[in-house]
């Protein structure tokens, strides 16, 4: 983006309805163009958010990041140069670069660097931080040549890495990756040296740009796709299974194959990760099971769930995946070889993001991966992530038995359900990612930003109930979060989430239940709107009204008990210490 | 070289866009209450991408209207 476009985009007219966006860039350089290229990329990204930047004073990193804990910026954008931790590393001090001085600039960079960390730390107590760490060249203030690496050099670059290091596992800390930086923005082009010593701003544009757009991947992420489904057969592996057997196939280096190795390796952990994997390949099922039956492979059978192998079209494969994992074709993408493939699929489901898998092309394939990991990426990885595969199983297994005809009464009677309810309020990340990516049994749609969901948990009016539901199918960890505020007329939720892997377990009647006896409320006042994607929730809610609701409304304890059915899970509730 | 005066004015209107498109042209400093200091490196950031050029420092006290900045850049651009 160029100057002139960002300054184009920043006055194009606001919609009426316009959500506020503030965010906060610390840096200890004057804004400048940064400042205009953030608010640019941020309306980019949000066209219906009305996008303020706040910033601090020049030179004063220390102090935009105590103001950072008082400020009410929904997010923060941290920017450190090399001067930030020594005057002296920068253009506009004349401080001196004798050897003996050299010590006393890395034991200042030290002690600037455990300050800003500090900083940094009670600054996302409050809201997510994007943080950048010195992206431009160090000047040449060492003795050495600049093709030899100093050792004051290599001190501070080593300070600045273990700084990164103690940043990168700090709770809502999202550190620039200085790697896809360097992809981006030559380091021989992102000083402006003029413009750093005329106005204090030392980035070229294009390098502020770079620097904008990195910094808004990271404070507005977009959402990580949940499933992958794969072909097999010059994809999976080089090779094609019914021609060449299952010890014909290869993914290893003899056989100038190590890409669908890498591919493999790749999938594999991200269903560690808990995203899901599944395989749909027109193939012969038996030959399948044996070539992943094989004692190299590297993506084992048990983290690949349904297998759709067959003769049949591949987008019926997918509809059956899709139905398995109860999740939206938006959230999925398809991997194949096959453009015809590709094609079949992306006609049927163009929310689907379909990826050619270049099998005969390292350089693409290497890059396929980058993309991949891209896709998928996720900040933390959670219990849930752990134990989603199983629990969809197990979901699966439910499904069966209620299609095929066995009381549900009885079923869910012997499932040997336990449902732990807490009510405690604990900050719970796992509560707060439900409210912001669950769809289909959403009661609103609403989502809440970090901000938003600290000071509601810290409002003494505020109600936060969190389900964690298991049984003798496994774990399905936390799956609801119901959030409220208790007011005058009676309690009001307005945020009502459960995972769609919950579904068929009569864990939202259970939850509304519980919510009646701890509120001790008679009614209880349900902030619901109907969205595209929640009919889940009004079938529920349509189960005690006899209809859907055009918004919210009241529901009595008397109309809940009239038709709640039968309730078999053993509640639970954490001890209050 | 209307082309020149046509791309000045986007950017002025960019930079400046309060400004309505006959008051661009008559543009300086001293007439136009938001181009202060910040305003005009935004306007010489914008000037040095759209037209290719280098501004140096002691050139800036030169550069205090549209008039102005419109000869400098045709000085600029025949030069080159």
């Amino acid at each position: 983006m160029k100057l002139i476009e960002a300054l184009k985009i920043l006055r194009e007219a606001l919609p009426p309805d316009a959500e506020p966006l503030t965010v906060f860039l610390a840096c200890g350089f004057m804004p400048g163009h940064l400042e205009t290229f953030l608010a640019a990329h941020l309306r980019r990204l949000c066209p219906s958010k009305a996008v303020t930047m706040e910033t601090g004073l020049y030179g004063d990193l220390a102090g935009s990041l105590g103001r950072l804990t008082t400020s009410s910026a929904q997010a923060a954008a941290i920017v450190i140069e090399w001067p930030d931790l020594d005057p002296r590393l920068g253009l506009r001090s004349l401080g001196g670069w004798r050897p003996e001085q050299l010590p006393d600039i890395l034991a200042t960079a030290q002690a600037r660097l455990r300050q800003y960390l500090d900083g940094l730390a009670a600054a996302a107590g409050r809201m997510p931080v994007a943080l950048l760490l010195p992206s431009l060249p160090l000047p040449p203030f060492a003795h050495t040549s600049g093709s030899q690496m100093s050792p004051v050099a290599a001190g501070v670059q080593q300070a600045v890495a273990t700084a990164a290091a103690e940043a990168a596992q700090m709770d809502n800390v999202r550190l620039a990756n200085p790697q896809r930086l360097d992809a981006r923005s030559p380091l021989g082009g992102r000083l402006d040296a003029k413009s750093e010593l005329m106005s204090g701003f030392p980035y070229a544009p294009a390098h502020a740009d770079a620097v904008a757009e990195l910094l808004v991947s990271l404070l507005q992420p977009p959402a990580p796709k949940k499933g992958l489904i794969t072909d097999l057969d010059d994809t999976l592996w080089r090779g094609i299974l019914g021609e060449v057997g299952v010890d014909g196939v290869s993914w290893d280096l003899d056989h100038h194959s190590q890409m669908h190795g890498l591919y493999q390796q790749l999938l594999h952990s991200l269903a560690e990760a808990g995203v899901l994997i599944a395989v749909a390949s027109r193939n012969d099922l038996a030959l399948t099971q044996d070539a992943f039956a094989r004692p190299d492979r590297v993506l084992p059978a048990d983290r690949v769930f349904p297998m759709e192998v067959h003769w049949g079209r591949k987008s019926e494969s997918v509809a059956r995946i899709l139905d398995a994992w109860n999740i939206a074709a938006d959230s999925v993408v398809f991997v194949d070889d096959s453009p015809m493939e590709l094609a079949e699929v992306g006609a049927a489901y163009p929310d689907i993001t379909c990826l050619p898998f270049p099998t005969r092309d390292d350089q693409a394939a290497y890059a396929l991966l980058e993309q991949l990991r891209d896709l998928f990426g996720k900040e933390r990885v959670s219990d849930e992530d752990g134990i989603r595969l199983g629990s969809l199983r197990s979901a699966s297994h439910l499904r069966e038995h209620t299609t095929a005809g066995t009381d549900p009464d009885r079923f869910l009677a012997d499932a040997q359900a336990t449902l732990a309810l807490d009510f405690s309020k604990a900050p719970d990340p796992r509560a707060f990612e439900l409210i912001n990516k669950t769809n289909q049994f959403n009661l609103n749609g609403r989502r809440l930003g970090e901000a938003e969901w600290q000071a509601r948990l810290a409002a003494p009016d505020t109600f936060l109930l969190v389900a964690a539901y298991e049984d003798k199918f496994g774990p399905l960890g936390k799956i609801a979060a119901i959030l409220g505020r208790a007011e005058a007329s009676g309690p009001v939720v307005d945020t009502w989430v459960m995972s769609c892997r919950a579904f068929g377990r009569r864990i939202e009647h259970r939850c509304l239940e519980h919510l009646f006896a701890k509120l001790d409320a008679e009614t209880i006042h349900l902030d619901f709107a109907p969205t595209e994607r929640n009919r889940p929730l009004q079938e529920f809610l349509a189960s005690f009204l006899g209809a859907v609701p055009e918004g919210g409304f009241a529901l009595s304890h008397a109309q809940f008990a009239a038709k709640c059915p039968p309730l078999f899970h053993d509640v639970k509730e954490p001890s209050v210490a | 070289m209307p082309d020149l005066h046509c791309r000045l004015m986007e950017c002025f209107a960019a930079v400046f866009p309060g400004l309505g498109e006959a008051e661009i042209p008559r543009a300086s400093f001293t007439s136009v209450a938001k181009w202060d200091s910040l305003a005009t490196i935004t306007l010489i950031g914008v000037l040095e991408e759209e037209f290719g050029v280098s501004v140096p420092p002691d050139d800036l006290e030169l550069l205090v209207s549209f008039e102005l900045i419109l000869d400098y850049l045709r000085s600029k651009t025949s030069a080159a």
